[in-house]
Protein backbone atom coordinates (compact mmCIF):
# COMPACT_ATOMS: atom_id res chain seq x y z
CA UNK A 1 0.00 0.00 0.00
CA UNK A 2 2.54 2.39 0.50
CA UNK A 3 4.03 2.08 -2.84
CA UNK A 4 0.64 3.26 -4.43
CA UNK A 5 1.34 6.49 -2.02
CA UNK A 6 4.53 6.90 -4.53
CA UNK A 7 2.67 6.77 -7.58
CA UNK A 8 3.49 10.42 -9.29
CA UNK A 9 0.38 10.58 -11.28
CA UNK A 10 -2.84 8.33 -11.14
CA UNK A 11 -2.63 5.28 -14.08
CA UNK A 12 -6.37 5.69 -15.24
CA UNK A 13 -5.41 8.55 -17.87
CA UNK A 14 -7.52 10.32 -20.32
CA UNK A 15 -7.43 9.46 -23.89
CA UNK A 16 -6.28 13.15 -24.89
CA UNK A 17 -2.72 12.13 -22.47
CA UNK A 18 -1.88 9.75 -25.18
CA UNK A 19 -1.76 11.03 -28.76
CA UNK A 20 -0.92 7.54 -30.79
CA UNK A 21 -3.12 5.13 -28.92
CA UNK A 22 -6.16 7.97 -29.18
CA UNK A 23 -5.34 8.60 -32.73
CA UNK A 24 -5.60 4.96 -33.56
CA UNK A 25 -9.20 4.49 -31.61
CA UNK A 26 -10.47 7.19 -33.60
CA UNK A 27 -9.81 5.46 -36.39
CA UNK A 28 -10.65 1.88 -35.56
CA UNK A 29 -14.39 3.54 -34.32
CA UNK A 30 -14.69 5.86 -37.87
CA UNK A 31 -14.02 2.60 -39.27
CA UNK A 32 -16.71 0.66 -37.16
CA UNK A 33 -19.44 3.41 -37.47
CA UNK A 34 -18.92 5.62 -39.98
CA UNK A 35 -20.32 3.09 -43.05
CA UNK A 36 -23.46 2.33 -40.93
CA UNK A 37 -24.57 6.42 -40.53
CA UNK A 38 -24.22 6.75 -44.04
CA UNK A 39 -26.31 3.73 -44.84
CA UNK A 40 -29.09 5.12 -42.95
CA UNK A 41 -28.85 8.57 -44.50
CA UNK A 42 -28.99 6.66 -47.93
CA UNK A 43 -32.36 5.02 -46.77
CA UNK A 44 -34.38 8.29 -46.80
CA UNK A 45 -33.22 9.33 -50.33
CA UNK A 46 -36.09 10.30 -52.18
CA UNK A 47 -33.66 9.62 -55.45
CA UNK A 48 -33.93 6.49 -57.55
CA UNK A 49 -30.07 5.59 -56.95
CA UNK A 50 -27.23 5.53 -54.26
CA UNK A 51 -25.92 8.85 -54.81
CA UNK A 52 -24.46 11.94 -52.20
CA UNK A 53 -26.09 14.88 -51.30
CA UNK A 54 -28.85 12.59 -51.59
CA UNK A 55 -31.46 14.71 -54.31
CA UNK A 56 -34.21 15.43 -51.74
CA UNK A 57 -36.04 13.59 -48.49
CA UNK A 58 -38.49 10.85 -48.93
CA UNK A 59 -39.46 8.07 -46.96
CA UNK A 60 -40.68 6.54 -49.82
CA UNK A 61 -38.22 3.63 -49.96
CA UNK A 62 -39.16 2.25 -46.64
CA UNK A 63 -42.62 1.75 -47.78
CA UNK A 64 -40.74 0.23 -51.14
CA UNK A 65 -39.04 -2.65 -48.01
CA UNK A 66 -42.15 -3.15 -46.38
CA UNK A 67 -44.13 -3.93 -49.78
CA UNK A 68 -41.65 -5.71 -51.42
CA UNK A 69 -42.66 -9.56 -50.83
CA UNK A 70 -38.98 -11.40 -51.29
CA UNK A 71 -38.05 -9.51 -48.70
CA UNK A 72 -41.10 -9.86 -45.95
CA UNK A 73 -41.49 -13.61 -46.83
CA UNK A 74 -37.56 -13.76 -46.07
CA UNK A 75 -37.82 -12.14 -43.11
CA UNK A 76 -40.67 -14.73 -41.99
CA UNK A 77 -38.30 -17.86 -42.93
CA UNK A 78 -35.79 -16.44 -40.87
CA UNK A 79 -37.21 -15.55 -38.27
CA UNK A 80 -39.15 -19.43 -38.23
CA UNK A 81 -35.38 -20.91 -39.02
CA UNK A 82 -34.14 -18.77 -35.89
CA UNK A 83 -36.17 -20.00 -33.22
CA UNK A 84 -36.42 -23.06 -34.10
CA UNK A 85 -32.52 -23.45 -34.77
CA UNK A 86 -32.09 -22.28 -31.21
CA UNK A 87 -34.50 -24.31 -29.56
CA UNK A 88 -32.48 -27.24 -30.71
CA UNK A 89 -29.58 -26.48 -30.33
CA UNK A 90 -30.42 -25.89 -26.69
CA UNK A 91 -32.09 -28.80 -26.38
CA UNK A 92 -29.02 -30.44 -27.59
CA UNK A 93 -26.79 -28.25 -26.12
CA UNK A 94 -27.50 -27.35 -22.55
CA UNK A 95 -27.46 -31.34 -21.48
CA UNK A 96 -24.01 -31.83 -22.65
CA UNK A 97 -23.17 -28.76 -20.90
CA UNK A 98 -24.28 -29.93 -17.92
CA UNK A 99 -22.51 -33.52 -18.86
CA UNK A 100 -18.90 -32.30 -19.52
CA UNK A 101 -19.46 -30.10 -16.38
CA UNK A 102 -20.82 -32.34 -13.63
CA UNK A 103 -18.63 -35.75 -15.27
CA UNK A 104 -15.13 -37.30 -15.89
CA UNK A 105 -14.60 -39.43 -18.18
CA UNK A 106 -11.65 -40.56 -20.96
CA UNK A 107 -12.02 -38.92 -23.68
CA UNK A 108 -13.96 -35.70 -22.94
CA UNK A 109 -11.34 -33.40 -24.39
CA UNK A 110 -12.50 -35.15 -27.64
CA UNK A 111 -16.04 -35.10 -26.61
CA UNK A 112 -15.69 -31.43 -26.10
CA UNK A 113 -13.84 -30.82 -28.82
CA UNK A 114 -16.35 -32.29 -30.89
CA UNK A 115 -19.29 -30.37 -29.85
CA UNK A 116 -17.10 -26.67 -30.15
CA UNK A 117 -15.96 -28.53 -33.94
CA UNK A 118 -18.96 -26.29 -35.90
CA UNK A 119 -17.23 -22.55 -34.50
CA UNK A 120 -13.93 -24.09 -36.45
CA UNK A 121 -15.12 -25.51 -39.63
CA UNK A 122 -15.76 -22.65 -42.26
CA UNK A 123 -19.70 -22.52 -42.72
CA UNK A 124 -19.36 -22.10 -46.77
CA UNK A 125 -17.95 -25.65 -46.59
CA UNK A 126 -20.69 -26.63 -43.85
CA UNK A 127 -22.98 -24.90 -46.73
CA UNK A 128 -22.08 -26.58 -49.47
CA UNK A 129 -21.29 -30.12 -47.74
CA UNK A 130 -25.06 -30.12 -46.20
CA UNK A 131 -26.62 -29.59 -49.77
CA UNK A 132 -24.58 -32.35 -51.27
CA UNK A 133 -25.55 -34.86 -48.13
CA UNK A 134 -28.87 -33.97 -47.69
CA UNK A 135 -30.72 -31.52 -49.98
CA UNK A 136 -28.69 -33.58 -53.64
CA UNK A 137 -28.15 -36.61 -52.24
CA UNK A 138 -31.19 -37.60 -49.41
CA UNK A 139 -33.46 -35.22 -51.45
CA UNK A 140 -34.34 -33.30 -47.97
CA UNK A 141 -36.27 -30.36 -48.14
CA UNK A 142 -34.23 -26.73 -48.43
CA UNK A 143 -35.94 -26.05 -44.86
CA UNK A 144 -34.99 -29.01 -43.23
CA UNK A 145 -30.89 -28.71 -44.51
CA UNK A 146 -30.96 -24.92 -42.66
CA UNK A 147 -32.47 -26.29 -39.43
CA UNK A 148 -29.84 -28.98 -39.40
CA UNK A 149 -26.89 -26.33 -40.38
CA UNK A 150 -27.91 -23.86 -38.14
CA UNK A 151 -28.26 -26.09 -35.33
CA UNK A 152 -25.05 -27.60 -35.72
CA UNK A 153 -23.67 -23.96 -35.78
CA UNK A 154 -25.39 -22.79 -32.73
CA UNK A 155 -24.65 -25.91 -30.66
CA UNK A 156 -21.04 -24.83 -29.68
CA UNK A 157 -22.32 -21.58 -28.43
CA UNK A 158 -25.35 -23.30 -25.78
CA UNK A 159 -22.70 -25.66 -25.14
CA UNK A 160 -20.13 -22.86 -24.14
CA UNK A 161 -22.57 -20.12 -23.31
CA UNK A 162 -24.14 -22.52 -20.49
CA UNK A 163 -21.59 -24.38 -19.33
CA UNK A 164 -19.52 -20.96 -18.23
CA UNK A 165 -22.55 -20.03 -16.20
CA UNK A 166 -22.38 -23.92 -14.63
CA UNK A 167 -18.68 -23.62 -13.59
CA UNK A 168 -19.35 -20.58 -11.84
CA UNK A 169 -22.11 -22.31 -9.81
CA UNK A 170 -21.75 -24.76 -6.95
CA UNK A 171 -22.13 -28.44 -7.47
CA UNK A 172 -22.73 -28.88 -3.46
CA UNK A 173 -25.96 -27.31 -4.05
CA UNK A 174 -26.97 -30.06 -5.95
CA UNK A 175 -25.36 -32.50 -3.85
CA UNK A 176 -27.00 -31.06 -1.24
CA UNK A 177 -30.25 -31.13 -2.49
CA UNK A 178 -29.90 -34.81 -3.55
CA UNK A 179 -28.61 -35.42 0.66
CA UNK A 180 -31.82 -33.47 1.77
CA UNK A 181 -33.91 -36.35 -0.21
CA UNK A 182 -34.67 -34.53 -4.00
CA UNK A 183 -34.77 -37.30 -6.77
CA UNK A 184 -32.36 -36.24 -9.65
CA UNK A 185 -34.99 -34.91 -11.79
CA UNK A 186 -36.47 -32.77 -9.08
CA UNK A 187 -32.82 -31.57 -8.64
CA UNK A 188 -32.63 -30.62 -11.88
CA UNK A 189 -35.78 -28.66 -12.23
CA UNK A 190 -35.52 -26.61 -9.13
CA UNK A 191 -31.62 -26.49 -8.37
CA UNK A 192 -29.64 -26.80 -11.39
CA UNK A 193 -32.25 -25.17 -13.95
CA UNK A 194 -32.57 -21.77 -11.68
CA UNK A 195 -28.95 -21.76 -11.33
CA UNK A 196 -28.38 -22.17 -15.68
CA UNK A 197 -30.85 -19.37 -16.15
CA UNK A 198 -29.27 -16.68 -16.87
CA UNK A 199 -26.93 -18.78 -19.36
CA UNK A 200 -29.63 -20.28 -20.81
CA UNK A 201 -30.97 -16.78 -21.81
CA UNK A 202 -27.49 -15.70 -22.88
CA UNK A 203 -26.87 -18.46 -25.23
CA UNK A 204 -30.53 -18.20 -26.70
CA UNK A 205 -29.95 -14.26 -27.39
CA UNK A 206 -26.31 -15.06 -28.99
CA UNK A 207 -27.78 -17.98 -30.75
CA UNK A 208 -30.78 -16.02 -32.32
CA UNK A 209 -28.92 -13.31 -33.91
CA UNK A 210 -25.94 -15.56 -35.08
CA UNK A 211 -28.67 -17.40 -37.16
CA UNK A 212 -30.71 -14.77 -38.10
CA UNK A 213 -27.50 -12.88 -39.45
CA UNK A 214 -25.64 -15.99 -41.09
CA UNK A 215 -25.02 -15.86 -44.50
CA UNK A 216 -22.51 -17.91 -46.11
CA UNK A 217 -24.25 -21.03 -44.46
CA UNK A 218 -27.87 -20.16 -46.09
CA UNK A 219 -25.89 -19.15 -49.15
CA UNK A 220 -25.70 -22.79 -51.15
CA UNK A 221 -28.78 -24.10 -49.26
CA UNK A 222 -31.74 -21.36 -50.07
CA UNK A 223 -33.90 -22.81 -52.70
CA UNK A 224 -36.52 -21.52 -55.19
CA UNK A 225 -39.24 -20.36 -52.86
CA UNK A 226 -37.41 -20.49 -49.10
CA UNK A 227 -34.48 -17.96 -48.76
CA UNK A 228 -33.30 -15.82 -45.54
CA UNK A 229 -33.30 -12.56 -45.54
CA UNK A 230 -29.76 -11.34 -45.44
CA UNK A 231 -28.56 -13.79 -48.15
CA UNK A 232 -32.23 -12.24 -50.15
CA UNK A 233 -30.96 -9.19 -49.31
CA UNK A 234 -27.46 -10.03 -51.63
CA UNK A 235 -29.18 -11.37 -54.51
CA UNK A 236 -31.12 -7.97 -54.19
CA UNK A 237 -27.60 -5.68 -53.97
CA UNK A 238 -26.67 -7.69 -57.69
CA UNK A 239 -29.63 -7.04 -59.44
CA UNK A 240 -30.55 -2.80 -58.64
CA UNK A 241 -28.22 -0.41 -57.51
CA UNK A 242 -31.51 1.36 -56.00
CA UNK A 243 -31.59 2.58 -52.14
CA UNK A 244 -34.41 0.05 -51.46
CA UNK A 245 -31.11 -2.29 -49.27
CA UNK A 246 -30.63 0.96 -47.41
CA UNK A 247 -34.16 1.27 -45.73
CA UNK A 248 -34.59 -2.27 -45.50
CA UNK A 249 -30.74 -2.12 -43.54
CA UNK A 250 -31.69 0.84 -41.45
CA UNK A 251 -35.01 -1.14 -40.38
CA UNK A 252 -32.81 -4.01 -39.36
CA UNK A 253 -30.20 -1.45 -37.17
CA UNK A 254 -33.57 -0.28 -35.67
CA UNK A 255 -34.91 -3.62 -34.45
CA UNK A 256 -30.62 -4.62 -33.62
CA UNK A 257 -30.64 -1.77 -31.25
CA UNK A 258 -33.93 -2.75 -29.51
CA UNK A 259 -32.54 -6.46 -29.21
CA UNK A 260 -29.67 -4.79 -28.00
CA UNK A 261 -31.31 -3.02 -25.14
CA UNK A 262 -33.59 -6.38 -24.66
CA UNK A 263 -30.12 -8.11 -24.13
CA UNK A 264 -29.04 -5.58 -22.03
CA UNK A 265 -32.14 -5.52 -19.49
CA UNK A 266 -32.31 -9.31 -19.77
CA UNK A 267 -28.62 -10.20 -18.84
CA UNK A 268 -26.20 -7.21 -19.49
CA UNK A 269 -25.25 -7.43 -23.49
CA UNK A 270 -21.87 -7.14 -22.65
CA UNK A 271 -21.33 -10.20 -20.74
CA UNK A 272 -23.05 -12.49 -23.03
CA UNK A 273 -21.56 -10.84 -26.51
CA UNK A 274 -18.16 -10.61 -25.34
CA UNK A 275 -17.66 -12.64 -22.61
CA UNK A 276 -16.94 -9.68 -20.84
CA UNK A 277 -17.95 -9.46 -16.73
CA UNK A 278 -17.88 -6.06 -15.83
CA UNK B 1 -20.78 -35.66 -9.74
CA UNK B 2 -23.39 -37.54 -12.80
CA UNK B 3 -23.22 -41.20 -13.30
CA UNK B 4 -21.64 -42.59 -16.38
CA UNK B 5 -25.18 -43.95 -17.29
CA UNK B 6 -26.53 -40.64 -16.95
CA UNK B 7 -24.28 -38.31 -18.80
CA UNK B 8 -23.71 -40.84 -21.73
CA UNK B 9 -27.95 -40.32 -21.81
CA UNK B 10 -27.21 -36.48 -21.92
CA UNK B 11 -24.09 -36.46 -24.27
CA UNK B 12 -25.29 -38.90 -27.03
CA UNK B 13 -28.39 -37.01 -28.71
CA UNK B 14 -25.71 -34.45 -29.05
CA UNK B 15 -23.32 -36.29 -30.69
CA UNK B 16 -25.06 -38.34 -33.00
CA UNK B 17 -26.53 -34.92 -34.40
CA UNK B 18 -23.18 -33.75 -34.48
CA UNK B 19 -21.49 -36.50 -35.99
CA UNK B 20 -23.82 -37.38 -38.64
CA UNK B 21 -25.24 -33.79 -39.48
CA UNK B 22 -21.73 -32.13 -39.29
CA UNK B 23 -19.24 -33.80 -39.12
CA UNK B 24 -19.51 -36.64 -41.76
CA UNK B 25 -21.16 -34.46 -44.54
CA UNK B 26 -18.31 -32.12 -44.20
CA UNK B 27 -15.43 -35.14 -44.32
CA UNK B 28 -17.65 -36.52 -47.50
CA UNK B 29 -16.98 -33.15 -48.71
CA UNK B 30 -14.24 -32.73 -48.36
CA UNK B 31 -12.44 -36.26 -49.78
CA UNK B 32 -15.37 -37.83 -51.19
CA UNK B 33 -17.87 -35.18 -53.07
CA UNK B 34 -20.91 -37.14 -54.68
CA UNK B 35 -19.39 -39.32 -57.54
CA UNK B 36 -16.14 -38.29 -57.02
CA UNK B 37 -13.49 -40.31 -55.48
CA UNK B 38 -10.66 -38.37 -53.09
CA UNK B 39 -8.01 -39.00 -55.75
CA UNK B 40 -9.64 -36.59 -57.99
CA UNK B 41 -9.66 -34.03 -55.40
CA UNK B 42 -6.50 -34.24 -54.84
CA UNK B 43 -5.38 -34.32 -58.11
CA UNK B 44 -7.71 -30.91 -58.35
CA UNK B 45 -5.92 -29.54 -55.95
CA UNK B 46 -2.55 -30.37 -57.08
CA UNK B 47 -3.40 -28.43 -60.42
CA UNK B 48 -4.67 -25.83 -58.15
CA UNK B 49 -1.81 -24.98 -56.62
CA UNK B 50 0.56 -24.97 -59.47
CA UNK B 51 -1.88 -22.72 -61.05
CA UNK B 52 -1.18 -18.95 -61.77
CA UNK B 53 -5.01 -17.56 -61.49
CA UNK B 54 -5.36 -19.89 -58.17
CA UNK B 55 -2.34 -19.32 -56.43
CA UNK B 56 -2.70 -15.27 -56.78
CA UNK B 57 -6.44 -16.05 -55.42
CA UNK B 58 -4.78 -18.20 -52.24
CA UNK B 59 -1.90 -15.38 -52.18
CA UNK B 60 -5.03 -12.70 -51.78
CA UNK B 61 -6.56 -14.68 -49.18
CA UNK B 62 -3.61 -15.49 -46.73
CA UNK B 63 -1.90 -11.59 -47.44
CA UNK B 64 -5.61 -9.94 -47.12
CA UNK B 65 -5.90 -12.12 -44.02
CA UNK B 66 -2.78 -11.13 -42.50
CA UNK B 67 -3.16 -7.79 -43.39
CA UNK B 68 -6.13 -7.51 -41.76
CA UNK B 69 -5.19 -9.34 -38.21
CA UNK B 70 -1.85 -6.98 -38.03
CA UNK B 71 -4.57 -4.11 -38.73
CA UNK B 72 -7.08 -5.11 -36.31
CA UNK B 73 -4.80 -5.96 -33.80
CA UNK B 74 -2.84 -2.89 -33.97
CA UNK B 75 -6.38 -0.49 -33.99
CA UNK B 76 -8.06 -3.08 -31.83
CA UNK B 77 -5.65 -3.24 -29.02
CA UNK B 78 -5.47 0.65 -27.96
CA UNK B 79 -9.17 0.78 -27.99
CA UNK B 80 -9.38 -2.17 -25.85
CA UNK B 81 -6.99 -1.04 -23.39
CA UNK B 82 -8.38 2.85 -22.86
CA UNK B 83 -11.70 1.19 -22.82
CA UNK B 84 -10.30 -1.13 -19.75
CA UNK B 85 -8.35 1.73 -17.98
CA UNK B 86 -10.67 4.26 -18.57
CA UNK B 87 -12.97 6.16 -15.65
CA UNK B 88 -14.77 8.44 -17.57
CA UNK B 89 -18.52 8.33 -17.78
CA UNK B 90 -17.94 7.84 -21.60
CA UNK B 91 -16.73 4.53 -20.90
CA UNK B 92 -19.44 2.12 -21.03
CA UNK B 93 -20.91 4.06 -23.94
CA UNK B 94 -17.97 3.26 -25.78
CA UNK B 95 -17.36 -0.11 -24.71
CA UNK B 96 -21.44 -1.01 -26.30
CA UNK B 97 -20.83 1.11 -29.24
CA UNK B 98 -17.85 -1.58 -29.89
CA UNK B 99 -19.59 -4.98 -29.30
CA UNK B 100 -22.82 -3.32 -30.70
CA UNK B 101 -21.53 -4.22 -34.36
CA UNK B 102 -21.48 -7.85 -33.00
CA UNK B 103 -25.36 -8.11 -33.31
CA UNK B 104 -25.42 -6.20 -36.55
CA UNK B 105 -25.91 -7.78 -39.85
CA UNK B 106 -22.61 -8.29 -41.58
CA UNK B 107 -24.85 -7.88 -44.81
CA UNK B 108 -25.78 -4.60 -42.96
CA UNK B 109 -22.83 -3.43 -42.03
CA UNK B 110 -21.07 -3.96 -45.64
CA UNK B 111 -23.58 -2.42 -47.40
CA UNK B 112 -22.51 0.94 -46.02
CA UNK B 113 -19.21 0.55 -47.81
CA UNK B 114 -21.10 0.62 -51.31
CA UNK B 115 -22.79 4.04 -50.34
CA UNK B 116 -19.37 5.38 -48.99
CA UNK B 117 -16.85 3.84 -52.15
CA UNK B 118 -19.87 3.04 -55.08
CA UNK B 119 -19.20 5.42 -58.17
CA UNK B 120 -21.53 7.89 -57.05
CA UNK B 121 -20.56 7.43 -53.69
CA UNK B 122 -19.92 10.28 -50.40
CA UNK B 123 -16.08 9.47 -51.00
CA UNK B 124 -15.66 9.92 -55.09
CA UNK B 125 -17.99 12.49 -54.98
CA UNK B 126 -15.67 14.90 -52.45
CA UNK B 127 -12.70 13.50 -54.87
CA UNK B 128 -14.10 15.00 -57.91
CA UNK B 129 -15.41 18.09 -56.03
CA UNK B 130 -12.02 18.99 -55.23
CA UNK B 131 -10.92 18.04 -59.18
CA UNK B 132 -8.94 15.46 -59.08
CA UNK B 133 -10.20 12.16 -60.91
CA UNK B 134 -12.37 9.91 -59.03
CA UNK B 135 -10.46 6.88 -58.59
CA UNK B 136 -11.66 3.19 -58.44
CA UNK B 137 -12.60 2.66 -55.15
CA UNK B 138 -15.06 -0.46 -55.02
CA UNK B 139 -14.33 -3.40 -56.24
CA UNK B 140 -10.60 -2.71 -55.04
CA UNK B 141 -8.14 -4.81 -52.35
CA UNK B 142 -8.85 -1.59 -50.33
CA UNK B 143 -12.19 -2.01 -50.31
CA UNK B 144 -12.11 -5.41 -48.80
CA UNK B 145 -9.42 -4.54 -46.48
CA UNK B 146 -11.81 -1.66 -45.15
CA UNK B 147 -15.06 -3.97 -45.26
CA UNK B 148 -12.90 -6.90 -43.52
CA UNK B 149 -11.21 -4.19 -40.66
CA UNK B 150 -15.02 -2.98 -40.06
CA UNK B 151 -16.31 -6.56 -39.29
CA UNK B 152 -13.61 -7.78 -37.52
CA UNK B 153 -12.63 -4.80 -35.28
CA UNK B 154 -15.10 -5.41 -32.37
CA UNK B 155 -13.87 -9.23 -32.12
CA UNK B 156 -10.79 -8.38 -31.86
CA UNK B 157 -11.79 -5.48 -29.64
CA UNK B 158 -13.53 -7.62 -27.26
CA UNK B 159 -11.00 -10.43 -26.99
CA UNK B 160 -8.04 -7.79 -26.15
CA UNK B 161 -10.23 -6.22 -23.51
CA UNK B 162 -10.57 -8.98 -21.97
CA UNK B 163 -7.56 -9.91 -21.25
CA UNK B 164 -6.40 -6.46 -20.58
CA UNK B 165 -9.22 -6.03 -17.82
CA UNK B 166 -7.78 -9.07 -16.13
CA UNK B 167 -3.98 -7.46 -15.57
CA UNK B 168 -3.82 -5.72 -12.38
CA UNK B 169 -3.98 -2.16 -13.02
CA UNK B 170 -1.76 -1.78 -9.88
CA UNK B 171 1.27 -3.51 -11.67
CA UNK B 172 0.86 -0.08 -13.93
CA UNK B 173 0.83 1.85 -11.36
CA UNK B 174 3.64 -0.18 -9.97
CA UNK B 175 5.67 0.47 -12.95
CA UNK B 176 4.91 4.04 -13.39
CA UNK B 177 6.18 4.33 -9.65
CA UNK B 178 9.47 2.92 -10.58
CA UNK B 179 10.06 5.28 -13.20
CA UNK B 180 8.94 3.95 -16.59
CA UNK B 181 7.15 5.84 -19.43
CA UNK B 182 4.03 5.53 -20.26
CA UNK B 183 4.95 3.84 -23.46
CA UNK B 184 7.26 1.64 -21.88
CA UNK B 185 5.21 0.61 -19.77
CA UNK B 186 2.67 -0.51 -22.59
CA UNK B 187 5.49 -2.79 -23.85
CA UNK B 188 7.26 -4.31 -21.10
CA UNK B 189 4.20 -4.87 -18.89
CA UNK B 190 0.34 -4.32 -20.00
CA UNK B 191 0.97 -6.11 -23.36
CA UNK B 192 3.58 -9.18 -22.76
CA UNK B 193 0.71 -10.12 -20.10
CA UNK B 194 -2.17 -9.96 -22.13
CA UNK B 195 -0.67 -12.17 -25.48
CA UNK B 196 -3.27 -14.92 -24.28
CA UNK B 197 -5.69 -12.47 -25.14
CA UNK B 198 -4.02 -11.48 -28.13
CA UNK B 199 -3.21 -14.45 -29.38
CA UNK B 200 -7.15 -15.24 -29.12
CA UNK B 201 -8.10 -11.97 -31.09
CA UNK B 202 -5.29 -12.44 -34.13
CA UNK B 203 -6.72 -16.34 -34.79
CA UNK B 204 -10.67 -15.40 -34.47
CA UNK B 205 -9.88 -12.44 -36.69
CA UNK B 206 -7.56 -14.26 -39.23
CA UNK B 207 -9.87 -17.51 -39.71
CA UNK B 208 -12.75 -15.01 -40.13
CA UNK B 209 -11.33 -12.92 -42.50
CA UNK B 210 -9.72 -15.79 -44.69
CA UNK B 211 -13.46 -17.40 -44.73
CA UNK B 212 -15.82 -14.31 -45.13
CA UNK B 213 -18.07 -14.37 -48.17
CA UNK B 214 -20.05 -11.57 -47.74
CA UNK B 215 -17.06 -8.99 -47.82
CA UNK B 216 -15.33 -9.80 -50.52
CA UNK B 217 -18.85 -10.84 -52.69
CA UNK B 218 -19.76 -7.00 -52.00
CA UNK B 219 -16.85 -5.01 -51.45
CA UNK B 220 -14.36 -7.49 -54.38
CA UNK B 221 -16.59 -8.36 -57.33
CA UNK B 222 -15.49 -11.03 -59.82
CA UNK B 223 -12.12 -8.65 -59.95
CA UNK B 224 -10.74 -9.60 -56.34
CA UNK B 225 -11.89 -13.10 -55.88
CA UNK B 226 -10.88 -14.87 -52.60
CA UNK B 227 -11.17 -18.21 -51.58
CA UNK B 228 -14.74 -18.13 -50.13
CA UNK B 229 -15.82 -16.22 -53.71
CA UNK B 230 -14.13 -19.04 -55.69
CA UNK B 231 -15.61 -21.44 -53.58
CA UNK B 232 -19.22 -20.30 -54.11
CA UNK B 233 -18.63 -19.86 -57.70
CA UNK B 234 -17.51 -23.52 -58.40
CA UNK B 235 -20.33 -25.10 -56.48
CA UNK B 236 -23.18 -22.86 -57.84
CA UNK B 237 -22.37 -21.24 -61.06
CA UNK B 238 -19.73 -23.56 -62.50
CA UNK B 239 -20.62 -26.70 -60.43
CA UNK B 240 -17.39 -28.19 -60.61
CA UNK B 241 -17.48 -30.25 -57.26
CA UNK B 242 -14.13 -31.39 -57.31
CA UNK B 243 -12.85 -28.16 -57.63
CA UNK B 244 -15.30 -26.27 -54.56
CA UNK B 245 -13.94 -29.62 -52.72
CA UNK B 246 -10.39 -28.68 -53.65
CA UNK B 247 -10.91 -25.17 -52.66
CA UNK B 248 -12.70 -26.21 -49.51
CA UNK B 249 -9.59 -28.49 -48.20
CA UNK B 250 -7.41 -25.39 -48.58
CA UNK B 251 -9.77 -23.28 -46.29
CA UNK B 252 -10.51 -25.64 -43.81
CA UNK B 253 -6.68 -26.91 -43.47
CA UNK B 254 -5.76 -23.17 -43.21
CA UNK B 255 -8.25 -22.49 -40.37
CA UNK B 256 -7.45 -26.25 -38.51
CA UNK B 257 -3.64 -24.98 -38.83
CA UNK B 258 -4.44 -21.72 -37.49
CA UNK B 259 -5.96 -22.69 -34.64
CA UNK B 260 -3.69 -25.55 -33.96
CA UNK B 261 -0.74 -22.93 -33.60
CA UNK B 262 -2.81 -20.60 -31.58
CA UNK B 263 -3.81 -23.33 -29.72
CA UNK B 264 0.00 -24.46 -28.91
CA UNK B 265 1.32 -20.64 -27.92
CA UNK B 266 -1.22 -20.02 -26.11
CA UNK B 267 -0.50 -23.09 -23.74
CA UNK B 268 3.04 -22.57 -24.01
CA UNK B 269 2.25 -19.27 -22.90
CA UNK B 270 0.49 -20.53 -20.01
CA UNK B 271 3.11 -23.05 -18.93
CA UNK B 272 5.94 -20.32 -18.92
CA UNK B 273 4.12 -17.48 -17.17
Amino acid sequence: MSIRLAIPKPTMQKTGGRPVLGTLAVIGYVVMIVPILFVVAAAFSGGDSLQFPPENFSLKWFGAAVSYKPFMSALASSAQLAVLATLLALVIGVPAALALQRSNFAGKGWVQGLFLSPLIVPELVVGLALYQQLIAGLGTSTFTALLVGHTALLIPYAVRVTGAALSLADPFVEEAARGLGAGPFKVFTSVTLPLLRPGIVSAALLSFVTSFNNVPLSLLLQGRNFSTLPVSMLDYVQKSYDPMIAAMSTLILAATIVFAFIAERAVGFATIFGGINK
Amino acid sequence: MLSKKSSLLLLGPGLLFIVLGFCLPAVMLLLAPPGIGPAEVFARLGRMLQDPYDLTIIGRTLGLGLLVTALCLVIGFPIALLLARSTSRWSGLLLALAIFPLLLSNVVRTYGWLVLLGQNGVIGQVISAIGLPAPQLLYTETAIVLGLLQLFLPLAIVSCYSAVAQVDAGLDDAARGLGASRTRVLWTVTLPLSIPGVIVAATLVFAGATTAYTTPYLLGGSNQRMLATQLFNYSTVSIDWAAASAVALIMTVLVFAVSGVSTALGSRKGKTS
